[in-house]
């Protein structure tokens, strides 16, 4: 949907002026952000509030916090971090990791965050996403989707940062999180993050078929063209990490690049 | 009148977290208040109010009527005061709204807000105004919303979404944005910085 029609021919289902969006992950533990491959070797990259505007300048349309190390070791998500980004960022941005209850929702939400995203807690909690679609509306909860292709080729769902394999079937269970009232999907696909593979496109264009929810895809970016590619699978927005943070590509090339394929970008024009 | 001059009260409805706007407004040089409860002091203590809401159209209408807003903002827009809703704070400007139709909204503006019709809601992100105004003509705001009013005679932008909306209404002092001008990055806080002067 995020593709301009050029030649006149194919009318699209819907009508929509919506753009796809680039998203830094900034994975964060105790207050630095770190990025490693297949989430097993962290590596420091810097500090959350400076990275984060300077995506903001470079074109980024929202940006997410995960706090990877959170929901293995338990350890709380520094609130007063979601401040600070939330008094310097003027774009949007979700916070995760850390999150075990209602209550603490309320404390991001109140630190400034737009969205939480749930992962380890959907699973077993997962009337919280309810909780928080009824209280905040569904367009502040995103729920964090691990899923691995098994040695048999079979789907799936991880959690405690893609540590614990979940006992819930990969179709019902994001059947069940839309049910629920989930705004968003992030959809990692362990199988591909951090080898820079590619996005697995696969997933994405049978995913849009079955769930009626924006899906953020993730984990697999290599260069422009994995973008482009899971774009145009039915990716509503694309989510990336290392190469933006290893100084590779900055989110305005990645962005350029989509343009002049005709992929519906914004274009912040500064 | 000197933009840093500018008295601006945001409204807290209990919905939603108000940080973004509120840095939003002192960033443009507003001075800032926040303001639960309505006051005669408004009128000649504050020259904008800010209302934002998130949520369902009943709940912010339920906070408006249980703080006593309701009276206080037709008598501040019947004078010409200005008032500018974001998000369902526009959308309570109107009528009422297809998501809780037993609610009644403000009806500064004729008209309800019907729910989305495109399969994926909420919508979730950026789209380019289609407006005659030049402050917002071909700009990229950032969109949150499952319903929204498709049609007003004072709509001053406009996008897409299963069908085209009212993304932005103005008539003399009273301004609605179904975007989020505090999340729509440089464009958003020049908007804000328009609208607090």
């Amino acid at each position: 949907m995020y593709v301009n029609d050029t030649t006149g021919n194919s009318k699209p289902a819907y009508q929509s002026d919506l753009c796809a969006r680039i998203i830094p992950c900034l994975d964060v533990a105790n207050g630095r952000v770190v990025k490693g491959t297949n989430f097993k070797q962290l590596l420091d990259m810097g500090d959350p509030v400076e990275l984060a505007k300077m995506y903001e300048l470079q074109g980024a349309d929202e940006l997410v916090f995960l706090d990877i190390k959170a929901s293995v070791d338990g350890q709380q998500s520094a609130l007063d971090m979601v401040n600070q980004v939330a008094r310097h960022l003027s774009i949007p941005f979700a916070v995760g990791g850390g999150i075990k209850s209602l209550e603490d929702v309320h404390k991001f939400f109140h630190a400034g965050a737009d969205k939480v995203t749930l992962n380890t807690m959907a699973v077993e909690q997962p009337e919280l996403i309810n909780q928080i679609a009824n209280q905040y509306g569904s367009q502040s909860i995103v729920v964090a989707v691990d899923v691995n292709q098994e040695d048999d080729g079979s789907l799936a769902i991880y959690t405690h940062g893609g540590s614990q394999r979940a006992t819930v079937n990969y179709h019902q269970w994001l059947a069940e999180l839309v049910d629920r009232g989930a705004g968003e999907v992030l959809l990692t696909a362990m199988h591909k993050d951090g080898t820079g593979s590619g996005f697995d496109t696969q997933l994405l264009a049978q995913f849009g078929a079955e769930f009626p929810v924006q899906v953020i895809a993730s984990g697999g970016a290599n260069g422009p063209e994995d973008f482009l590619a899971a774009i145009e699978a039915g990716a509503d927005a694309v989510l990336a990490a290392g190469i933006f943070h290893r100084g590779e590509y900055t989110v305005g090339q990645i962005k350029s690049y989509l343009i002049k394929h005709n992929i519906k970008i914004r274009n912040p024009g500064c | 009148m000197n933009i840093n001059g500018a008295k601006v009260a945001v409204i807290d409805l209990n919905s939603g977290n108000l940080l973004s706007l509120q840095t939003a407004i002192q960033a443009a040089g507003g001075q800032l208040t926040t303001v639960q409860q309505p006051s005669a002091d408004l009128f000649t203590e504050c020259d904008v109010l800010v209302m934002p809401g998130q949520g369902r159209f009943a709940y912010v209408m339920q906070q408006i009527d249980d703080s006593g807003w309701r009276t206080f903002l037709l008598e501040w827009v019947r004078n010409g005061k200005r008032l500018v809703g974001i998000c369902v704070g526009m959308q309570v400007l109107f009528e009422g709204s297809e998501e809780d139709p037993e609610a009644v909204g403000l009806g500064l503006f004729k008209g309800h807000c019907k729910k989305l019709s495109h399969p994926k809601t909420p919508m979730v992100g950026w789209a380019k105004l289609q407006s005659y105004k030049l402050s917002m003509q071909d700009q990229f705001a950032y969109f949150v919303n499952s319903y929204a009013i498709a049609e007003c005679p004072f709509g001053t932008a406009k996008v897409n979404y299963g069908g085209s909306f009212c993304a932005a209404v103005q008539r003399g002092n009273l301004y609605g944005f179904q975007f989020h001008p505090e999340k729509s990055g440089q464009f958003g806080r020049e908007l804000i910085k328009y609208v607090c002067q």
